[in-house]
């Protein structure tokens, strides 16, 4: 016996709530990055618990699949923002305009 | 209360609070440092929620590779922070309102449905069993997903070789 | 009558004479423009066939009983069947073989008076597309089909006057008869439609029939009558647009034949003729014909009694003549003014001609001026022009008298005895004018030097002699076939001719009248030592009322002026200004400032469309959960 299944989906809301926070408000591309790994793991965390929820494995399996897309995800968003910081020396969202 | 659903709340607690100090710090690398211990509390919490594979992978990938991938990047690139405030409130009072009615509504939408009030029950997937489900009934997405790294590999490694084709400007004014 | 199109002689001829001049207006314009003999050739070729074919038909047809009708379908749209063909009763075979006539010598007298134009291809062309036109709108089977040659009449006769197009008052005075008998034209068309709406077709005949009257009630009658008579006033030179046909004298003067006798204004008479059983059903709308005539005649009488150029004197002259036969068609007899037209027809193309000579020869247009260059010794066009001048006062035994003493005739039998005074009248300032100029072309004036007579010489002469005797004799001997030109319209179902003939005094009040004209002249001009001055010209405030045109076309300018362009088209700039480039200049101004205004919303700051996005996927959530 562990817990209601309510307090898991609780913990990962919550932890997706602080992904979103950390994206949409911390001025650097690289908060942004981990913002949204921060919501991955909410939801890798939700999984997990449905997985023991429904006793069916499929879960756990797309957590698997979460971790392939994150770390392909990191890989190529990190070197763009190399490769944007190589070239206008700012990692502030807010300097990104050209299109203004 | 049993000694698991204890050690649940510790972990949840713990997570939450790593991961809020995360959310917070200025500075880059204690953000990362605090990062990777959410993910180790998170790969416990797969671990007490019978994953014991993902439990590994999450700290492989999670806090071995992705975390340290970003120290170095920070490491390296010298950002400067402290330009800015941390939280401008132009964007965070939209985002506490929206936050605070998001957890309103998902509270209420988690305390209405019966289902979750249902206990989880323990229970385990070994590693054995967990890889002889994947590669019998997901094998197709397995290989998609090795060329999806692939790609993403040769991306990065596109985007981070040197060109002498342009003049590197200064900044992003120059472009105008 | 016969609906389908069977090959017989009389259709052949018909094709013939309505298509040869439009086939060598083509071929002029695409292939002989430079080419100048190959030219005239073609075009003087083309309109002998035309006459021939008409005369042909003409004497085919003497004794006509029904009306001819061939038709071929031109336009077919669903229920809309416009027909093309031809419609051979006495009018139009007389018009026809008139116009084709009148065309032909026009055409042969032009090769001596446009020898040295440089245009003289061209020139050709448009007569030929002119005499085109006027064939074809003689034979019209339907009033759509004469509508379609009704305009292209006054396109030519605009490319005719305007044919010297280097002369600003050349263009000027082709543009203005455009307008004006545009002006006239669309009411023309009004009246069509109306006609069309209620009847069904334009057909002429079935216009023409008595049961028009079952299907249309007497107002519509009287106001399409109206309508369809203000294209007459137009095209006629009528009153209140009778200013364009004097400055219409701008272009060659052949053009100038052309157009007074035989094509152009008398295309709106030739109108009349062709719907006199209609407009005669509506009393009113007769009423109003017959007081326009007489103001038209009138006026341009005074109008002529004063001008001292020889070809105005012979425009007023025609205008005069027109409303001398609108007044006889509109007092009710029909073979009146067809008779007037006829005659008409030769003896002022005849004046014109011989007006040309003097024109040609001494290159002045005022008749003081070619007395004084001893215009006389130009012997074929001088006498000619009296005779014709003669038969225009209406003097017997020349054609004018027998045509005119019809006419008066016709008034004479009206109720109100005033038409016919006016009539009278209109005869005796005829007379005048007519003899004012030939008094001051023939006798000679005293302080005149003599000169050489060197004018015989030149070149042309007998080109443009010979059309002169072959008219002059025309003119000589038309009005003696007023019996078999009776018989022949008197076989005409529509004719309501009613000559009686019981006014046995008329003809000697009219002799009267005319000589009494003629001897006003020769008192004032004629006369050894006379002052050469006439009686209106004593008379300043009159002689600047004729000589002004009544004022008629300063009122235009004036009312062009105010009406048009300052209210009309001062308004429609101020619209074009105000409203429509305001309403576009405000409509582009708010699309940018929106544009703006909408850009503000757009921060190019990618997280706050990323918690735009969380937002609404999350609402989006709760809304398809609940």
């Amino acid at each position: 016996m562990i817990v209601p299944f309510g307090h898991v989906l609780i913990l990962a809301g919550l932890l997706f709530l602080m992904g979103v926070f950390c994206t949409v408000t911390r001025r650097s591309l690289i908060m942004m990055l981990l913002g949204i790994e921060i919501m991955l793991n909410a939801a890798a965390i939700l999984l997990v618990g449905s997985t023991l929820h429904w006793q069916n494995l499929e879960g756990q399996v797309i957590v698997l699949f979460v971790f392939a897309v994150a770390a392909a995800e990191v890989s190529v968003g990190l070197a763009l923002i190399v490769w944007a910081y190589r070239r206008t020396g700012s990692v502030d969202p807010g300097d990104y305009n050209l299109l203004k | 209360m049993t000694i698991y659903s204890l050690i649940f709340y510790v972990l949840a607690l713990f997570i939450l609070a790593t991961t809020a100090m995360a959310v917070t710090r200025r500075n880059m690398v204690h953000v990362v440092i605090y990062l990777i211990f959410s993910f180790f509390g998170s790969a416990m919490l797969f671990y007490l929620l019978g994953a014991p594979f993902l439990a590994a992978l999450e700290v492989i990938i999670y806090a071995g590779a992705i975390m340290v991938l970003f120290l170095f990047i920070v490491i390296m690139m010298k950002f400067e922070g402290g330009r800015h405030r941390l939280f401008a409130p132009g964007q965070w009072i939209p985002a506490a309102v929206f936050g605070l009615v998001y957890l309103a509504a998902g509270t209420l939408l988690v305390s209405a449905q019966p289902g979750s009030r249902t206990v989880l029950k323990t229970a385990r997937a070994t590693p054995a069993m967990f890889g002889r489900y994947v590669f019998q009934t997901h094998w197709l997405s397995i290989e998609i997903v090795s060329l999806l790294l692939l790609v993403a590999l040769v991306g990065a490694l596109f985007l981070g070789r040197r060109t002498k084709k342009y003049a590197t400007p200064k900044s992003i004014e120059d472009h105008r | 009558m016969s609906d389908t199109l069977t090959l017989d002689s009389t259709l052949i001829a018909a094709v013939l004479a309505t298509l040869l001049p439009f086939a060598s207006f083509v071929l002029i314009m695409v292939f002989t423009r430079n080419h100048r003999r190959l030219s005239a050739g073609l075009s003087i070729g083309a309109i002998t066939v035309s006459l021939i074919s008409a005369v042909f038909l003409l004497v085919c047809h003497w004794h006509l009983q029904t009306p001819l009708q061939y038709f071929g379908r031109w336009v077919v749209s669903g229920d809309i069947v416009i027909p093309y063909g031809f419609l051979l009763d006495p009018v139009s075979l007389l018009m026809l073989t008139v116009v084709a006539a009148i065309s032909f010598l026009v055409q042969g007298y032009s090769l001596g008076y446009m020898a040295d134009d440089k245009g003289f291809s061209r020139y050709y062309a448009f007569m030929s597309l002119f005499a085109w036109a006027m064939l074809n709108l003689t034979i019209a089977p339907t009033l759509f089909q004469l509508y379609i040659f009704w305009e292209l009449v006054g396109l030519s006769s605009y490319l005719l006057i305007g044919f010297w197009y280097e002369k600003f008052s050349a263009s000027q005075a082709g543009k203005k008869a455009f307008v004006m008998t545009r002006l006239g034209d669309v009411a023309f068309f009004l009246g069509l439609l109306l006609a069309l709406v209620h009847l069904g077709n334009l057909n002429i005949l079935e216009l023409n029939s008595p049961r028009v009257a079952a299907q249309m009630s007497p107002t519509l009658i009287t106001v399409s009558a109206l309508l369809i008579f203000g294209g007459i006033i137009g095209k006629s030179a009528q009153f209140p647009l009778m200013t364009w046909l004097p400055d219409a004298m701008e272009g060659p003067t052949p053009v100038s034949a052309l157009l007074h006798s035989a094509t152009m204004v008398a295309a709106g008479v030739f109108l009349f003729c062709r719907l006199f059983p209609f407009f005669s059903q509506s009393a009113v709308a007769m009423g109003v014909f017959l007081a326009i005539g007489t103001i038209t005649m009138l006026l341009s009488s005074t109008m002529a009694m004063v001008s001292r150029d020889i070809k105005q004197v012979w425009a007023y002259s025609t205008i005069s003549q027109l409303g001398f036969m609108i007044m006889g068609l509109a007092a009710g007899s029909f073979f009146a003014g067809m008779f007037h037209l006829t005659t008409h027809a030769g003896f002022k193309a005849l004046l014109f001609l011989c007006a040309g000579v003097f024109i040609h020869a001494l290159g002045t247009n005022d008749i003081f001026e070619i007395s004084r260059l001893g215009g006389r010794r130009l012997k074929v066009p001088t006498v000619c022009m009296a005779i014709a001048a003669a038969a225009l006062a209406g003097l017997p035994p020349f054609s004018g008298f027998f045509s005119k003493e019809v006419i008066l005739a016709a008034l004479a039998e009206l109720d109100n005895p005033i038409w016919l005074v006016a009539g009278l009248l209109g005869a005796f300032l005829t007379a005048y004018y007519t003899f004012r100029l030939i008094f001051i072309l023939v006798v000679p004036d005293q302080s005149e030097p003599r000169q050489p007579d060197d004018s015989h010489g030149h070149a042309g002469y007998w080109q443009m002699g010979g059309p002169l005797i072959v008219l002059a004799t025309v003119t000589v001997l038309l009005g003696f076939f007023q019996g078999p030109l009776e018989n022949f319209f008197g076989n005409h179902i529509c004719s309501v001719s009613a000559h009686t003939g019981s006014h046995g005094w008329l003809p000697y009040i009219a002799i009267a009248t005319a000589a009494s004209g003629l001897i006003l002249a020769w008192v004032e001009f004629g006369r050894r030592n006379s002052a050469r001055v006439g009686f209106v010209e004593r008379i300043g405030w009159l002689y600047n009322l004729f000589s002004e045109r009544w004022y008629m076309d300063r009122f235009y300018r004036r009312f062009v002026d105010v009406v048009i362009y300052r209210i009309i088209s001062g308004l429609c700039t101020q619209n074009d200004n105000r409203v429509i480039d305001a309403g576009l200049d405000a409509l582009s101004k708010d699309a940018v400032q929106s544009g703006r205004f909408v850009s503000e919303l757009h921060l190019s700051m990618i997280q706050y469309r990323l918690l735009a996005i969380f937002v609404v996927v999350a609402l989006l959530a709760l809304y398809f959960f609940f």
